[in-house]
């Protein structure tokens, strides 16, 4: 089963992804994103860390080019966050610039293949509206389109609202 | 407690108004008082000193707490935006789990989340 799990910043889909991932098969892969820049960073990455804690996941660092990353025995994987790796692919050295969309979507099509379970945690940022500058808007646009695409492909996706899950979309009974 | 959110201006005070019978002396802006419905949450959290931990136990106090939809945009390059932000959210998840009503207005229309 493939899973989307879609929120805003601070909305609680982490936890709510990570119990998803929990029910899935093992073992249990958790693709950390997130590039520390600075304290506050480093304190949001050692949060989710001590959520992970103890739940038994293989954690694996991966900031871009996810497309090459090998897990060696498939189970469930937790991919967290696309918000973070569409910055990455975008905007870092390492980052496919460009190319960011299809980079990521390659990577996911990848990790497909090596997991029986996937849930993809992405980052809602399309409701304050308002103007931004080219590389901002670029970034809007590429999340949006991989959001879209994933969504349209995976068999379940669940928008997480102050930590209730609500379902878009589930696979027919 | 019922908690209310939504998008800025999508109708949440008449939402509470009408449903649950509330005027508009019943309602504090953004501050801690005795009036039983508090709004604009994501304001309070702003100027607030107080941590997390503190805020919530007044919060659940109340009747009803209104709170705008802050989380669904780009991380503000304001550190202190950001904190807020950030707070706001973590209230609404503790307040949201307490809740026995949460509700989530859209173009004024009701979508109930969760009812116990």
């Amino acid at each position: 089963m493939r899973t989307l799990v879609y929120g805003g910043a601070a909305s609680g889909k982490s936890e709510y992804a990570e119990a998803l991932a929990c029910a899935g098969a093992a073992p249990l892969y958790y693709i950390a994103t997130m590039m520390p820049f600075n304290d506050e960073d480093e304190q949001r990455i050692e949060r989710h860390r001590l959520m992970r804690a103890e739940k038994g996941f293989h954690t694996l660092e991966r900031y871009t080019n996810l497309k090459d990353l090998k897990i060696h025995e498939p189970g469930c994987i937790l991919l967290e966050c696309l918000g973070n790796l569409a910055a990455n692919e975008l905007f870092s050295e390492q980052g496919a610039g460009k190319n960011a969309k299809n980079a990521i979507l390659d990577g996911v099509f990848a990790l497909e293949e090596q997991c029986h379970d996937l849930v993809v945690v992405t980052n809602n940022v399309f409701g304050d509206g308002g103007n931004y500058e080219d590389g901002t808007l670029e970034y809007i646009l590429t999340l949006a389109e991989v959001n879209n695409v994933l969504a349209q492909r995976f068999e379940r996706v669940i928008e997480v609202v102050c930590g209730i899950p609500i379902v878009m979309k589930e696979p027919a009974k | 407690m019922v908690l209310v959110i939504g998008g800025l201006a999508a109708g949440k005070r008449e939402y509470v108004k009408n449903t649950f019978g509330y005027s508009d002396a019943d309602m504090a802006d953004a501050v801690l008082d005795g009036r039983p419905v508090l709004y604009n949450l994501q304001d309070l959290t702003a100027k607030t000193d107080k941590s997390e931990e503190e805020l919530l136990p007044l919060l659940l106090q109340k009747d009803v707490v209104i709170c705008n939809e802050t989380g669904n945009g780009i991380v503000p390059v304001d550190k202190a935006e950001r904190i807020a932000r950030e707070l706001t959210g973590r209230l609404c998840i503790q307040l949201a789990a307490h809740a026995e009503k949460v509700v989530r207005v859209v173009c004024g229309i009701p979508q109930v989340l969760k009812e116990s």
